[in-house]
């Protein structure tokens, strides 16, 4: 029953379940990609060096120690952003959901903030906020708040109201109301908000990074293009590759954790 | 909307009275009055028309490619097989971290912007209609053999109108992506179109401007997903929609 009602909310989430890493005959054209690219690419192209330069470069000119507080930063800042955007899109989506004037005295505001482009959000964040952490937490705040708070407001407006009506009726306390009724029951709608968030919050991180230089992967290819190191630039990219890849598998086993558990209680 | 008109009020008066006293901030009379000049006689129209143009052709171009690919991975089971990994892996790489890769290549170009544009476009097209390609029942390809339909026909009539609705989601938010994809692509290369309008505002020190641009953006996001929502809605039967555009 949560699974359906999750799956009406975001039906590309749900599609996107059913395409998995599933074998390893797939990599095949990657594999092959990366072999020819090897074999008949130079490693001081300035367009496509070879894979085989990519590592090396990343550690070229006294640059190495530079990658590990680098990562370490992107995922804070991504960490936290993606924090600020699960408990503000929680926040303002039980309001809309619960409250009907709320929603739509809101509506039209949250809808073109919604479609503003997280690039554009940034000239004026550094222009307010200047270039600090605080202003790159706030961009990715902005950027993925949207699907945790449509997934609440939704969730809670699909609730079966008799479980509110039961609430009233035996007096429960408004926060009681809220921790013991309304949070556990739009759980899953909020998990698969954040889910889709993540992606989203790494995303706007690795930009906002790049756009203003502030510390983070981002920053550092941006600082390989401009002083043009093509090489360490595609070693840069693999690294968001992958730490795009542990993220998104992190929120997928953590998903199941939840699902599981809720299951185990039914 | 009155919510927006109270908070443009608020706002005024807070910066009028510097109550709130954010350096740089200014007052949505100031931005009304910098959007009047830069609509006539500015350079607002002509940097919208480019971002738009590119954003259109990008994600159009895109778009088929998606399909294209994602019909063939779709259906064929071995393409599938030995190529999906693949896809994945290069998918979790965000396309952001391709603008240096492509300003390298390219260099400060239109065919920069472009080819981030259509990168960037195709992935949520390919992955949606792959997934719809394949979670159509059964039955309903055995209909096609059944009918001796021959394969064009069979994608045409059957595949991919029943994978229609996980298409257009597909396509709605590439749409997005490729808006998001050109405008950073003008912040950092091709010195055209509204993301650079907005690097000028900023690097200028006018703000009010700037908001311009932001507002600009912004209005250009709503308005593209209605275009595509109104165009869809001529397409589409209307149980279908509910889906498409609930997220």
């Amino acid at each position: 029953m949560t699974q359906d009602r999750a799956s009406d909310i975001a039906p590309s989430t749900r599609l996107y379940e059913r395409i998995r890493l599933d074998s390893l005959t797939g990599l095949l054209p990657l594999v092959l990609l990366l072999s020819v690219w090897q074999l008949i690419g130079d490693p001081e192209s300035p367009f496509f060096p070879a894979p085989s330069s990519w590592w090396p470069a990343l550690f070229t000119l006294g640059q190495g120690d530079k990658i590990i507080p680098a990562i370490l930063d992107t995922v804070r800042t991504f960490g936290l952003g993606l924090l600020g955007a699960t408990i503000l899109g929680v926040a303002l989506g039980l309001s809309i959901g619960v409250s009907r004037t709320f929603g739509r005295a809101v509506g039209p505001t949250f809808e073109f903030a919604r479609a503003l482009p997280p690039a554009a959000i940034v000239p004026v964040a550094t222009l307010l906020l200047g270039f600090d952490e605080t202003m790159k937490i706030v961009v990715v705040v902005l950027a993925a708040l949207w699907p945790i708070l449509l997934n609440t407001s939704s969730g809670v407006q699909e609730l079966n109201p008799v479980l509110l009506d039961t609430a009233r009726s035996l007096r429960l306390s408004t926060t009681r109301t809220l921790f013991g009724v309304l949070l556990p029951s739009v759980m899953p709608a909020i998990v698969l908000g954040v889910r889709v968030a993540t992606p989203i919050a790494l995303v706007i991180t690795l930009l906002v990074e790049y756009l203003t230089a502030v510390n983070g992967v981002g920053a550092l290819v941006g600082e390989a293009q401009r002083t043009f190191q093509p090489a360490r630039v595609y070693a840069l990219i693999a690294i968001a590759g992958l730490l795009s890849l542990v993220v998104n598998s992190g929120v997928r086993f953590v998903e199941n954790a939840v699902q599981r558990r809720r299951v185990g209680d039914q | 909307m009155l919510v927006l008109v109270a908070i443009a009020g608020i706002w005024e008066v807070l910066v009028r009275f510097s109550i709130a006293d954010v350096q740089f901030l200014p007052a949505p009379s100031e931005i009304a009055a910098a959007a009047q000049g830069e609509i006539f006689g500015g350079e607002l129209v002509g940097r919208l028309i480019h971002t738009v143009g590119v954003t259109a052709l990008g994600w159009g171009i895109a778009s088929v490619i998606g399909v294209g690919l994602g019909l063939l991975l779709g259906l064929s089971p071995t393409a599938y097989r030995y190529s999906m990994t693949s896809f994945e892996v290069t998918r979790a790489i965000p396309p952001i971290t391709f603008v240096p890769a492509a300003l390298l290549i390219f260099g400060f170009s239109l065919k920069m912007e472009l080819v981030l544009v259509i990168y960037g476009g195709i992935w949520p097209v390919l992955i949606n209609t792959i997934g719809g390609v394949r979670s159509i029942a059964p039955e309903l390809r055995d209909v096609g053999t059944m009918l001796r339909l021959s394969t064009p026909e069979t994608i045409r009539k059957i595949v991919l109108p029943a994978a229609m609705p996980s298409v257009v989601v597909g396509l709605r938010l590439g749409l997005s992506l490729c808006l998001v994809l050109a405008v950073v692509a003008e912040m950092v290369g091709n010195p055209e179109g509204l993301g650079n309008g907005l690097i000028r505002a900023r690097q200028a020190l006018q703000p009010a401007l700037m908001f311009v641009y932001v507002i600009a953006a912004g209005l250009l996001g709503v308005a593209l997903n209605a275009g595509l929502r109104a165009t869809a809605r001529a397409f589409l039967p209307g149980n279908a929609l509910k889906d498409v555009f609930a997220s």
